[in-house]
C-alpha cells in the first residue's frame, strides 16, 4: 500500500483504513482479523490501535482469549469521526467491500454460509 | 517527597498531583480512581487516572513523579519500586461522553492537595461504562457514589446530562438510565 495516492488524512493511509474499517464495524473485529482484512501485518495493525488506543479513540476488550477492538464510542469526538469515517470510506471501495463481506451477525452453528 | 512502603491509592493520588502542580501541571484524578477515593471500602483500583487540564510536556511530567519515586515504563505508566499503583496520564482533554469537564473538586491535606472529579462527574463517568460498554461494575459504582455522596451528587443535572447524550446519540438504550434511578 506504499503506492497508495489516497491523502493520508490520520497519518498514513494504513492508518485511515483501519479506523475506516472499525466505522464500518458495529461489534469490533479482532487485530488478526483486522490486518488480514486490510492486507497487513499483525504488527502493524497492532502498532497503529496502541497508538489510537492511547489517543482515546479506539478501545479494545476480551471476548474469551481473544482481544476485539472497536471505536471507543465514550470519546468527545466518537459520532463526530464515524460520521467522517463513513464519508471516507467511498475512497476505500476495498475496504468496503471487504467489510461488507465479512459476517458480523450470529449465524447457527453447522448452517452453511 | 517519600511515600511510605504502605500507601494507599489516595496517599499516592495526592502526592502525585501535589508534585505535577509544583511542576506547573493541573492534573484531575478521574476515572475508576476517582471512584475508589469516593468510595473506599466498596471500589478499589490500582490504576491512578490523571488527566492533565492542559496537555502536559513528558519531561515535566518525569521529573515531577520522579520525585515521588515514579518512573515510566516504556510506552506504559508511571510505576513505583515498592507500590502496586500505576499512575497514567490518559490524552485530554477532560470529558464525559460528549460534554467537556470544566471544574472539579480540589481537596487538600496539609500542604498537598488533589483535584478530584466532582462526585456528580464520578457517577456520570462511571455510568457511562455501563451505558456504553454494558460493564455492569460500572453501574455498581455509579450507584455506590451516588448512594454515599447523595447530598453532593446532582441528580437532575446527571438526568438532564443522560438526555442530552441520547439526543446526540439516540443509540445510547433510555431503559439503563431508568435502571439506574429504579436501582438508587
Amino acid at each position: 500500500m506504499r503506492d497508495d495516492l489516497r491523502p493520508a488524512l490520520f497519518g498514513t493511509a494504513l492508518r485511515d483504513r483501519v479506523l475506516i474499517r472499525l466505522a464500518l464495524s458495529e461489534n469490533g473485529l479482532h487485530l488478526r482479523e483486522l490486518a488480514r482484512q486490510l492486507d497487513a501485518s499483525p504488527t502493524a495493525i497492532y502498532r497503529i490501535i496502541m497508538a489510537l488506543e492511547r489517543a482515546g479513540v479506539v478501545v479494545s476488550r476480551p471476548i474469551g482469549k481473544i482481544r476485539v477492538v472497536l471505536l471507543n464510542r465514550r470519546w468527545h469526538g466518537a459520532l463526530e469521526l464515524r460520521s467522517l469515517l463513513a464519508r471516507l470510506a467511498a475512497s476505500y471501495p476495498e475496504v468496503r467491500e471487504r467489510a461488507a463481506r465479512s459476517r458480523e451477525r450470529p449465524r447457527r452453528i453447522g448452517k452453511p454460509l | 517527597m517519600t511515600l511510605a512502603d504502605d500507601a494507599s491509592l489516595v496517599d499516592v493520588a495526592f502526592a502525585a498531583c501535589t508534585a505535577l502542580e509544583r511542576a506547573g501541571e493541573t492534573a484531575v484524578l478521574c476515572g475508576g480512581s476517582a471512584a475508589a477515593y469516593y468510595v473506599p471500602d466498596l471500589y478499589r483500583s490500582l490504576d491512578i487516572d490523571f488527566v492533565p487540564h492542559v496537555q502536559a510536556a513528558r519531561h515535566i511530567v518525569d521529573r515531577a513523579l520522579a520525585s515521588i519515586g515514579y518512573a515510566r515504563e516504556r510506552a506504559g505508566p508511571y510505576v513505583h519500586a515498592r507500590l502496586p499503583y500505576a499512575i497514567e496520564l490518559p490524552m485530554g482533554p477532560l470529558a464525559i461522553g460528549r460534554e467537556y469537564v470544566a471544574s472539579w473538586r480540589t481537596d487538600r491535606r496539609g500542604d498537598l492537595l488533589l483535584h478530584v472529579y466532582a462526585a456528580t462527574d464520578v457517577v456520570r463517568d462511571r455510568f457511562l461504562h455501563y451505558w456504553a460498554w454494558g460493564d455492569p461494575m460500572g453501574l455498581d459504582v455509579a450507584l455506590a457514589v451516588a448512594r454515599a455522596h447523595a447530598s453532593d451528587v446532582d441528580l437532575e443535572a446527571f438526568r438532564r446530562w443522560t438526555e442530552r447524550e441520547r439526543a446526540a446519540d439516540p443509540t445510547y438504550d433510555g431503559g439503563r438510565v431508568e435502571q439506574f434511578f429504579r436501582l438508587l
